[in-house]
């Protein structure tokens, strides 16, 4: 039977690392080295100041310290420090920028916006009738 | 006070022009545009529509004011209030607590403390300048979309 996260413990993908594909985690989650792909959570992740990130993420709560490339959904909150390099769409509740970042992209934050989301996910557009002569 | 002091320096929002003004001047002219500056601070305390809000000064929201405009300025500070309307400074943007900005935002320095309100686009950072004018151009390619299942319209018979 696998275990359940203990609290406060944290997955770590070290600087040496390099990954490519599909990740999903629970709990908490620490990127130093190199990820490209999909990563799905409902926990935290954050990538560290050599984190070189090229990914699709969603995630509950996301922090960044180093370099990501993609759009970024975050359930909960995104924070970019002040050595954060994005580029790329984010999506969230509440997003904290530290003065210094830099950051490229589209941005919509507001307490709905993943409705929105969802929403336009399910919604299928009525096609147009044709105007009969 | 020497008179040397109590001069600043200041950047015309339209053409860039550089020009030395006294520190109480309120307005001047361009010597590179011919137009008029606003050289002042502006601060927003409430509701306040205009076309454009171009100032060489620092332009302040406060946390009942509410903007609607097109800004440039020297640097921007919502301090909980609301700015519907482009943002382009040449100094640093900060958003405090309860802050709502709709708009693109271009600063080469942004600081949100925490914002549940921020919708457009975002380009900071040292080179926020150069990287917005890339985009324009087409140079650097912004991410792909989402690669969700996007809906097909249905077929009509």
């Amino acid at each position: 039977m696998a275990d359940a996260p203990r609290p406060g413990s944290e997955t770590l993908i070290g600087s040496d690392v390099s990954i490519k594909g599909e990740m999903s985690f629970d709990g908490s989650m620490r990127i130093e080295g190199k990820v490209e792909g999909k990563i799905a959570s409902k926990g935290k992740i954050s990538f560290g100041q050599g984190a070189q990130v090229v990914a699709e993420v969603s995630v509950g709560e996301a922090k960044i310290e180093g370099t990501f490339k993609g759009n970024l959904t975050a359930a909960n909150r995104i924070e970019l420090a002040a050595t954060a390099h994005v580029m790329g769409d984010v999506r969230s509740t509440k997003l904290v920028i530290a003065e210094g970042a830099t950051f490229v992209g589209n941005c919509h934050v507001s307490p709905d916006s993943l409705k929105q989301v969802e929403k336009s996910e399910f919604v299928t557009p009525v096609a147009a009738t044709p105007i009969k002569k | 006070m020497s008179k040397e002091a109590a001069r600043r320096l200041i950047f015309c929002p339209r053409c860039d022009a550089r020009q030395e003004v006294s520190k109480v001047t309120k307005s001047t002219s361009c010597p590179g545009c011919h137009r008029n500056i606003l050289t002042s601070d502006v601060e927003i305390n409430e509701y306040c529509a205009k076309i454009e809000m171009w100032t060489a000064g620092i332009v302040t929201v406060g946390k009942k004011g509410t903007l609607i405009a097109e800004v440039r300025a020297e640097s921007v500070v919502v301090k909980g209030g609301e700015i519907k309307g482009p943002v382009t400074s040449r100094g640093p943007v900060t958003l405090e607590k309860g802050s709502r900005v709709f708009g693109n935002i271009t600063a080469p320095s942004l600081c949100i403390v925490e914002s549940q309100h921020v919708v457009g686009m975002i380009v900071t950072g040292p080179r926020a300048a150069e990287l917005l004018a890339e985009i324009e151009a087409g140079v650097v390619s912004k991410p792909p979309p989402p690669q969700g299942k996007s809906p097909q319209p249905a077929k009509v018979a």
